[in-house]
């Protein structure tokens, strides 16, 4: 009778134990996109001043400039899912490299004080961007794994929950952002 | 910042005229040592005879007689190296250093404070004895730097009461502003338990660490396999952790050979190399002009100043500019 009380209780200590954990990296997932979102957010307020103090010199990039612009307002509406938000981010992230390659072209831009601001902020910005994301996959990747993995994927498909997506992190971006080569080309 | 060969060269043209006077001086005390030491030894010969002969050599006052010789000839070493240790720090160090670059100071006497080290978080236990020299402090392209030798000691009690010193830290220890701005506070430790233990249980080992913040895993394999981080914000971690800056500390970590700590705190980079040894020390039994031994004070120097170069502390992003 002891033992099966002892099993029982062993039991039910490792379910909670498991449950517990779970629930630690669904909440540490959710925080984390927290933060992401923060600095998106700084992001999507840059936008607007970067697109109208650049459109009057980029003239053959207006596509570009309408695109960033769409996707901003896309990902702004309430109500998305953090799917959607990871996509339109990096579609958002690809859009503004392209931006940042065709300033190249312009001599202008470059002597325009105002717009290097911008896009130092810009960079910073990225920066801190970046290390969200991989903040984020990581914590996604405990999670995924707890999700997968025996014991804890019992428990998990009982709790309901499924597995999320990470952001993909682009080649361009495993390599140091070097600010120097940026601005003296 | 001069290169190696650079201050090679200096060491052995500029500085040679002093070189040279040390080096006579350095001879003359070894022979002074050799003296002292072979009348000490046969002195001391004649006394353990004598006092096997009369108490035994277990005897207490044997033992004591053995301890107190130790000690004498401990501080006979000191006394008479301490002029020449002196002098070889004032005329080969402090123009070495200047000549690395000109915006560093050095005191042989000073060390860095306390406080300092302590914020650093890197060794979490009290400190009751701190002691340190040759400090340098000074910009290196705009960005101040400040390091010295430290030795850290903790005390400990046994069952006796007897004291008992134990080394918490000895090395040298770094400061320098980071360039980028932070709030919280991230430690990089060198991986001992995932060495010993795997990355299963050496890895669940350092996430139940109850005296450090959370455990922080990060995105490159071989940076994990060396270093383990701890932090109480995993985006800002990750922000002073880029991909390059972890790359570039393992190529440090690589060429010290000693262990290596970091830590992110109050918008400073904290770096503690642990050589267990005093660095500026003037070599007494090897020859001051002996390549190797010059090697090692240049390449000592060269790779803690170097180091603002090498992390890259001088390229500030805008908002610390």
């Amino acid at each position: 009778m002891t033992a099966l009380l002892i099993i029982i209780g062993v039991v039910v200590l490792i379910a909670i134990l498991m449950y517990n954990s779970l629930i630690g990296k669904k909440n540490q997932v959710e925080n984390i996109f927290a933060g992401v979102d923060t600095v998106l957010k700084k992001r999507f307020d840059l936008i607007p001043n970067l697109v109208a103090s650049v459109s009057q010199y980029m003239e053959h990039e207006k596509s570009t400039l309408e695109k960033v612009t769409e996707l901003r307002a896309a990902a702004m509406k309430p109500g998305i899912s953090d799917d959607q938000k990871i996509a339109l981010d990096a579609k958002l992230t690809s859009a503004l490299g392209a931006i940042n390659l065709a300033m190249e072209a312009y001599p202008d831009l470059k002597a325009n004080e105002n717009v290097m601001h911008l896009q130092r902020s810009l960079n910073e910005i990225e920066e801190q961007i970046s290390a969200a994301r991989r903040a984020y996959n990581q914590a996604v990747t405990d999670l995924n794994n707890a999700i997968e993995m025996f014991p804890t994927n019992l428990m998990a498909g009982w709790m309901n929950l499924s597995r999320r997506a990470v952001f993909e992190i682009t080649v361009t971006e495993r390599q140091n952002v070097d600010v120097r080569a940026l601005f003296n080309k | 910042m001069r290169s190696t060969s650079e201050l090679t060269d200096f060491y052995y043209k500029e500085l040679y005229p002093s070189l040279n006077e040390l080096e006579e001086t350095r001879k003359k005390i070894v022979s002074q040592l050799k003296w002292y030491g072979g009348m000490g030894a046969v002195s001391f010969l004649l006394l353990a005879a004598w006092m096997g002969k009369n108490f035994g050599l277990l005897h207490p006052l044997s033992i004591a007689i053995v301890i107190g010789s130790i000690a004498v000839s401990g501080i006979t070493y000191r006394i008479m190296t301490h002029g020449y240790a002196k002098d070889f720090k004032t005329k080969i160090i402090t123009p070495l250093i200047g000549a690395i670059d000109p915006h560093l100071l050095y005191n042989p006497d000073f060390m860095i404070s306390q406080h300092l080290f302590e914020r650093s978080d890197l060794f979490q236990h009290t400190i009751d004895r701190y002691r340190g020299n040759d400090y340098v402090k000074g910009s290196i392209n705009g960005v101040p730097i400040e390091f010295s030798d430290i030795h850290a000691e903790y005390q400990t009690r046994d069952s006796k009461g007897r004291t008992q010193w134990h080394t918490l830290f000895r090395g040298l220890f770094l400061v320098a502003e980071f360039n980028k701005h932070f709030k919280a506070k991230t430690v990089i430790l060198p991986d001992k338990a995932e060495k010993s233990f795997g990355s299963l249980i050496g890895g669940w080992l350092q996430s139940i660490n109850l005296s450090r913040e959370d455990l922080i895993r990060l995105d490159d394999p071989e940076f994990e396999k060396h270093f383990v981080v701890y932090g109480n914000d995993p985006i800002e971690a990750r922000y002073i952790l880029t991909h390059s800056m972890m790359k570039r500390l393992l190529d440090f970590q690589r060429r010290i050979s000693h262990p290596l700590f970091v830590s992110f705190v109050h918008n400073h980079i904290h770096v503690a190399i642990g050589t267990s040894k005093d660095l500026f020390e003037p070599a007494v039994f090897t020859s001051l002009l002996d390549y190797k031994q010059t090697m090692e004070y240049i390449n000592t120097l060269r790779n803690t100043i170097g180091l603002v170069e090498e992390l890259k502390l001088s390229e500030k992003l805008w908002s610390k500019v």
